[in-house]
C-alpha cells in the first residue's frame, strides 16, 4: 500500500497540516515494492528542488481536496441524511479517504487504489497522535493558523512512523 | 441487491435524468438535484485534477542502484519513459521535473466511485462526457453489469428516440419503462 | 473473396467489347453476377443478358445480405427511421400531418415491395418456404382477388419479408356499419421499438409508416385502401398497435360481384 498524501483541516477550513510522501526513486513501473519515503516536510516549504512544479501547486492542492471534501460531504449530507458519513472516493488513479471527528476537523489521506478502508487507521491517527502530542501538548495554541502546534517534533515523528511502519 | 436511484448529467453538467427505483435516499426537490448535478459536475473534474503527480526519478531498472540522491534524470530518459497516456506535462523552465501518475498507462479519470455510511455512488462517464451516477447499497457487488445495461438502454431508447433532442432532459417512456423492467428482473 | 469480383469485373470488360448494344445489360448481370461464386460466372460467361445459374437460384431469389437469417442491422434501421420521423416532422402543423407523411413515405415502399413479394412466393411456393397460410392449395398463389387472400398475404409473407415474423392478429370489423374495415395487429412493430412518443403527442403513431407499406400493397394489387396505425397498449404489450383498412367502395362492390361468380 502507498500513502501519497494527508491533509488536516480545521474547523475554519484552513489546511493546518499538509506532508507528501514520495515513492522511492526506483518506483519505476513494475516495482511497486516501493514504501514511500518521506521527503516533503511539512509546510513544503523545503521540498527537494526536484518537485519544482509540484511543489507550487501543494498549497493549490490543499485548496481544491478542502473543496471537494466539502462539497462532497455536503452532497453525501443531503441525499444519507444528516448522519451519514463520506468514506471515501476512488479515481482512476487513486483512492481518498475521510475522516471527520466531531469537533470538525476533516482529515484527508491520498492512497493507491488498493488499498482499504483508512476510516480506522484515520481515527487512530486523530486519536493517537493529534489528540496525544497536538491538543494535549500545553505549548500548542488552541487554534493553529498556519499550521502552529501541529507541525512539532513530536507528531511528525509518530506520524512518519504510522505511515511508514503501520500502513505499508 | 438496491439500486436507490440514476442521475444522468450531460456533458454540460446539467441535470437530465433523475429516477429513484427503491426508496432509502432522501428526496430532493428537483432545483436541489439540479445543483447537485451540476456541483458533482465541478467536482468531478477537480478530482480529476488532484490526482498525485510523482516526480519522474526513475532510472533504467538495470541501472538502479540505491543512489537516493535527487539527482535529475537527463530529459531523454524522461522522454522515453513508458508513461503511457498519462501525458506528463514537461516544465519548459526545468529540465527535469516532469512528472508521472500512479499507475502508469491508465488515463486519470476523475472519481468514479464514492462510499458512505448509507450508500454508493458509482459514476460512469462515456467517452462522450455523458455521467450516469449509480446509487446503490453499499455492499452490492457488481455495479458494473447494472451500468453497463443503463448505458445500453440509454443508447437504445433515448439516442434511438426520433422525439429526444440531444443534451436535453430525457423523457422516453420506453427508457423508463426497459430500465425499470430489468431492475426489477434482477431484484 | 477478393477473386471473384476482380473476375466479374473482368467479365465486363470483355461483355462490353465484344457487344456494345447490350451493354447495360451486360453490366447488370456482372453487377448481379459478382456476388456470385467465380464458377458460375465462368459457366455463364459466352450468354449475354439476364443469365440464370444452372441452379435457378438467381441474385433475385436470395437476401441481399448473405448472413445466416439475412438480418440487418436494427441498430442502423432504428436510426435510419429516427432521422426520417425528424424529417418529416419538419414544417407540419400537427399529429394528423406527420402520420400522412409517414404514411406517403411508406407508400411507394409497399407498391415497390410488392413486386418482390410475388417474385419470391411464386417461385418459393414449390419448397413452400414462403408461402402464405392462404395459399396451401397445390396451385401455385396468384395476385390477391379477394379482400380474404390479400389481408393473409399482408399478415404472413409481407410481415415475414420486413420483420421476419407473421403480424400477430387479422380481424373483421364486428360492426356492421362499417363491413370494409379489418385490422391487423401487431403486438410490437419493429420501427416503434426505441420510439418513446412524447405525452403531448400521445396520439401519434409512427407506424404509420408500415401502415403507409400495406397501403401500398393493397394499392399495388388493386384494392383502394386507406390504411392507419392506432395505438392499443394493453399491459403486456405497452406498444400494441392496431392497422385499420379501409378498402373503398369500388372494392366492395367488386367483392360480391366475385363472391356471387364463386372467385376465391
Amino acid at each position: 500500500m502507498v500513502v501519497y498524501s494527508f491533509y488536516i483541516f480545521d474547523r475554519h477550513a484552513e489546511c493546518i497540516y499538509k506532508r507528501r510522501w514520495l515513492p522511492r526513486p526506483a518506483s519505476i513501473p513494475g516495482s511497486k515494492s516501493s514504501r514511500p519515503t518521506s521527503e516533503a516536510s511539512a509546510q513544503a516549504t523545503s521540498a527537494p528542488a526536484l518537485l519544482g512544479q509540484s511543489a507550487r501547486t501543494t498549497d493549490d492542492d490543499a485548496k481544491l481536496i478542502f473543496g471537494t471534501v466539502f462539497s462532497l460531504r455536503n452532497m453525501v449530507r443531503k441525499l444519507g441524511g444528516e448522519d451519514d458519513n463520506f468514506v471515501t472516493y476512488k479515481t482512476s488513479q487513486y483512492k481518498l479517504h475521510y475522516y471527520e471527528t466531531p469537533t470538525n476537523i476533516k482529515f484527508v489521506m491520498l492512497t493507491d487504489i488498493k488499498s482499504p478502508s483508512m476510516r480506522i487507521a484515520l481515527q487512530q491517527i486523530y486519536i493517537n497522535l493529534y489528540v496525544e502530542y497536538v491538543v494535549k501538548n500545553p505549548l500548542s495554541p488552541v487554534e493553529h493558523p498556519g499550521g502552529v502546534g501541529v507541525n512539532n517534533e513530536l507528531f511528525e515523528e509518530s506520524l512518519e512512523q504510522f505511515v511508514t511502519r503501520v500502513l505499508s | 441487491m438496491t439500486v436507490f436511484s440514476l442521475i444522468i448529467i450531460n456533458k454540460a453538467g446539467g441535470l437530465i435524468y433523475q429516477r429513484e427505483f427503491q426508496p432509502g435516499l432522501r428526496k430532493l426537490s428537483t432545483n436541489d438535484y439540479l445543483v447537485l448535478a451540476g456541483t458533482f459536475h465541478g467536482v468531478h473534474a477537480i478530482t480529476r485534477t488532484i490526482t498525485p503527480k510523482l516526480p519522474y526519478l526513475a532510472t533504467t531498472p538495470a541501472s538502479n542502484t540505491s543512489t537516493t540522491t535527487s539527482s535529475t534524470p537527463t530529459s531523454a530518459t524522461a522522454l522515453a519513459s513508458p508513461s503511457g497516456t498519462t501525458t506528463p506535462i514537461p516544465n519548459t523552465t526545468s529540465t527535469a521535473a516532469t512528472y508521472m501518475y500512479p499507475i502508469p498507462g491508465v488515463a486519470a479519470t476523475g472519481l468514479d466511485s464514492l462510499e458512505t455510511d448509507k450508500f454508493r455512488l458509482t459514476c460512469f462517464q462515456t467517452l462522450t462526457g455523458t455521467k450516469f451516477l449509480l446509487f446503490t447499497d453499499p455492499h452490492m457487488a457488481n455495479v458494473e453489469p447494472v451500468m453497463r445495461k443503463i448505458y445500453e438502454f440509454y443508447a437504445d431508447f433515448v439516442m434511438k428516440n426520433p422525439f429526444y433532442q440531444l443534451e436535453m432532459p430525457v423523457r422516453c417512456e420506453a427508457f423508463d419503462r426497459n430500465l425499470n423492467g430489468w431492475l426489477r428482473g434482477r431484484t | 473473396m477478393a477473386q471473384p469480383p476482380r473476375h466479374a469485373a473482368m467479365l465486363s470488360l470483355s461483355n462490353s467489347n465484344s457487344n456494345s448494344n447490350s451493354n447495360s445489360n451486360s453490366n447488370l448481370s456482372t453487377a448481379s453476377d459478382s456476388r456470385q461464386p467465380a464458377h458460375l460466372a465462368t459457366a455463364s460467361h459466352s450468354s449475354t443478358g439476364l443469365r440464370v445459374p444452372s441452379n435457378r437460384k438467381t441474385i433475385y431469389d436470395r437476401h441481399l445480405n448473405r448472413s445466416r437469417n439475412a438480418e440487418l442491422s436494427r441498430a442502423s434501421f432504428a436510426f435510419l427511421f429516427a432521422e426520417m420521423v425528424t424529417y418529416a416532422q419538419r414544417r407540419v402543423t400537427g399529429i394528423q400531418d406527420l402520420e400522412r407523411r409517414l404514411n406517403e413515405q411508406g407508400y411507394p415502399l409497399g407498391l415497390r415491395l410488392l413486386d418482390l413479394l410475388f417474385y419470391r412466393t411464386i417461385s418459393g411456393s414449390t419448397s413452400s418456404a414462403l408461402s402464405s397460410s392462404s395459399s396451401t392449395s397445390a396451385s401455385p398463389p396468384n395476385r390477391p382477388l379477394r379482400i380474404l387472400p390479400l389481408l393473409h398475404l399482408i399478415h404472413g409473407p409481407l410481415w415475414r419479408l420486413l420483420f421476419n415474423r407473421p403480424a400477430d392478429a387479422l380481424e373483421h370489423s364486428v360492426s356492421p356499419d362499417t363491413p370494409n374495415e379489418y385490422m391487423i395487429t401487431d403486438n410490437d412493430p419493429l420501427v416503434n421499438t426505441y420510439i418513446s412518443v412524447p405525452k403531448e403527442m400521445s396520439m401519434l403513431n409512427c407506424a404509420a409508416f408500415v401502415a403507409g407499406i400495406i397501403e401500398g400493397v393493397c394499392d399495388g394489387c388493386g384494392f383502394e385502401a386507406k390504411v392507419t396505425a392506432h395505438n392499443q397498449p394493453t399491459e403486456m404489450w405497452p406498444g400494441r398497435t392496431i392497422f385499420l383498412l379501409r378498402f373503398g367502395e369500388s372494392v366492395m362492390e367488386r367483392e360480391k360481384v366475385l363472391e356471387r361468380a364463386g372467385v376465391k
